[in-house]
């Protein structure tokens, strides 16, 4: 398990308490799971995923991510369409192990933008992770 | 939270630690529990057992007391023509309460007639000891000890198993010569039992049971708590070159699942034990169907009429459910039967044409070239009617429906019942 000091919490991101995160991409959001999240799932196995066109609330559930210990449900950081599913982690959910930051799961096109705002910073993220 | 003698070897590897029957144990190294699991069937993993409880009894009425308490019938239980429980062989059975539920399943070892060892679960060691001397009679001569946390145990399992601890131990030609499944040599205590000896190289004394927890081929070994840190470096570094890995309780759980074994107070628990895939550890004799000896518990077995099945079942991806008040089990119209007990995934495991199929299987038995697995569900249900392999169940937890398919087996191509001479073709 990785300590605290361990985890790589990138400043350009927003977090939720629910371990996910949104990264803005010009009028996008990209959305996935923080370190933290996949070294407490461990292997991960599966991701499902929605599909192209769903439209969700802030909080609502988007997914699921297998591991080899759990089943996790993923919650939406931000509403609005998803545009986007990352179909790489059909063939390799491990890649959400491997680089957490770029194995994004869905991308959606956000019905409000300033939702981003309320995101916890990467060390307001951090402070929650302290306890 | 109790700890075991390698906790801190563990946190020193990146461990991720969890708890189990009361102690910190690791559930996966960084290496992740789907490569420790691939470990076991390609290769060998290297369990820490040291959290399970280790009890003797010794005594002129040991063995009436353990015929008495424990399912199997000991007097008629090895091989095909039942002979009894010898010196050097163990056996796998149950220990019930009256009312038919289970306390613990346990291994009984035999050393000699008037000495006995019993492996139970995790933080089980004192109740089953208060068990036992509950049911000794007043004139009996007989000595239960709880040696919890005073006997070292972790367990090499996986093909490459034999041939690695060939390389530490002295003798491997004699330690390994006719070393059948169930059986063991050695002890963990100096000072006793010269004539069953086994030594690592370094002099250490230890005992090799050939028995396990995966369905795989290995052993699981005893030593002295203080040279439990050495034995466990010893074997990871002679296991090096063979691919040999540390593995935690995720492993575990994923390959027991697979090899149709229960968990403890999880498939088998303070319910009747009847109607189960285990079965086998009741002393029933084949021709009259009656029990071939009286043990605590029998009554209720003999006098109960059936209620519920625990059946294994295997799914058709990896998916499974979370367990928890929620999940059920229910038939393809939605009416419950009961409930998952266990629900993991076996990750060696996929179908090839609806046949089960992993990466040990053979190419006669229908394992394609390159074959790469995804894993499939599998585990146990406790359901209200009797159902035939074959038959198609949902598994839900209010939310997610998998549908799986009751089986009579799960992982083909276990290696655990292999010829040693097989598995360590230098002897």
């Amino acid at each position: 398990m990785k300590e605290l000091n361990e985890l790589n919490l990138p400043e350009n991101l927003g977090y939720t308490e629910d371990h996910e995160w949104a990264q803005k991409t010009g009028e996008t959001i990209k959305i996935g799971v923080s370190d933290y999240a996949q070294d407490q799932l461990g292997d991960i196995v599966f991701a499902e995923l929605p599909t192209v066109g769903d439209t969700f609330n802030k909080g609502d559930e988007f997914g699921t991510l297998e591991s080899v210990k759990a089943v996790s449900e993923l919650y939406i950081p931000m509403s609005g369409e998803v545009i986007a599913i990352n179909e790489e982690l059909d063939d390799s959910p491990e890649l959400v192990n491997e680089d957490p930051y770029n194995s994004w799961m869905i991308e959606i096109k956000p019905s409000t933008p300033e939702e981003y705002d309320q995101l916890l910073s990467a060390s307001a993220y951090m402070d929650l992770l302290k306890g | 939270m109790k700890t075991t003698p390698l906790h801190s070897w563990h946190c020193s590897q990146g461990a991720n630690m969890g708890e189990f029957g009361s102690y910190e144990m690791p559930l996966w190294y960084p290496a992740g529990a789907k490569a420790e699991h691939l470990a076991v069937i390609n290769t060998a993993g290297l369990f820490d057992t040291s959290h399970m409880a280790v009890l003797t009894i010794n005594g002129k009425d040991g063995r009436t007391l353990i015929q008495r308490c424990f399912t199997k019938d000991i007097d008629a239980c090895i091989g095909q023509n039942k002979t009894p429980l010898v010196a050097g062989r163990c056996v796998y059975g149950i220990f019930l309460n009256q009312e038919g539920g289970v306390i613990d399943d346990a291994i009984v070892y035999q050393f000699t007639d008037n000495d006995y060892m019993l492996v139970v679960n995790a933080a089980m060691g004192k109740t089953i000891q208060t068990h036992l001397a509950d049911h000794v009679l007043p004139d009996e001569q007989v000595n239960v000890h709880d040696l919890t946390d005073q006997v070292g145990k972790m367990d090499i399992q996986g093909p490459a198993s034999g041939r690695i601890l060939a390389k530490i131990i002295k003798d491997p030609a004699v330690l390994f010569d006719k070393m059948i499944y169930f059986s063991f040599k050695g002890s963990f205590d100096q000072n006793k039992l010269p004539f069953l000896q086994a030594e690592l190289l370094d002099n250490t004394p230890l005992m090799v049971s050939r028995t396990g927890y995966t369905g795989e081929f290995g052993f699981e070994l005893f030593v002295a708590p203080q040279h439990i840190t050495s034995l466990w470096q010893q074997l990871l570094e002679a296991g090096k070159e063979e691919g040999l890995i540390p593995c935690g309780l995720a492993a575990r759980d994923s390959l027991r699942s697979g090899a149709g074994l229960p968990l403890s107070h999880q498939d088998i628990g303070d319910w009747p034990f009847a109607d189960n895939p285990w079965l086998f550890t009741l002393p029933r004799d084949p021709d009259s169907n009656s029990f071939t000896k009286n043990f605590v518990g029998r009554e209720m077995l003999e006098s109960m009429a059936s209620s519920t099945w625990t059946l294994p079942f295997a799914g058709y991806d990896l998916r499974k459910i979370p367990l928890g008040e929620k999940s059920k089990v229910t038939d393809l119209d939605g009416n419950i039967l009961g409930i998952p007990l266990t629900c993991t995934t076996d990750m060696a495991i996929d179908r090839v044409n609806h046949a089960i199929i992993s990466l040990a299987s053979s190419e006669e038995e229908g394992k394609p070239e390159n074959f790469q697995p995804k894993g499939l569900c599998c585990g146990f249900v406790k359901i209200n009617t009797k159902l035939d392999a074959g038959t198609q169940v949902i598994l839900t937890d209010g939310k997610r429906k998998l549908k799986v398919e009751i089986r009579e087996d799960i992982r083909p191509g276990r290696t655990a019942r292999r010829p040693v001479t097989k598995m360590i073709p230098s002897l």
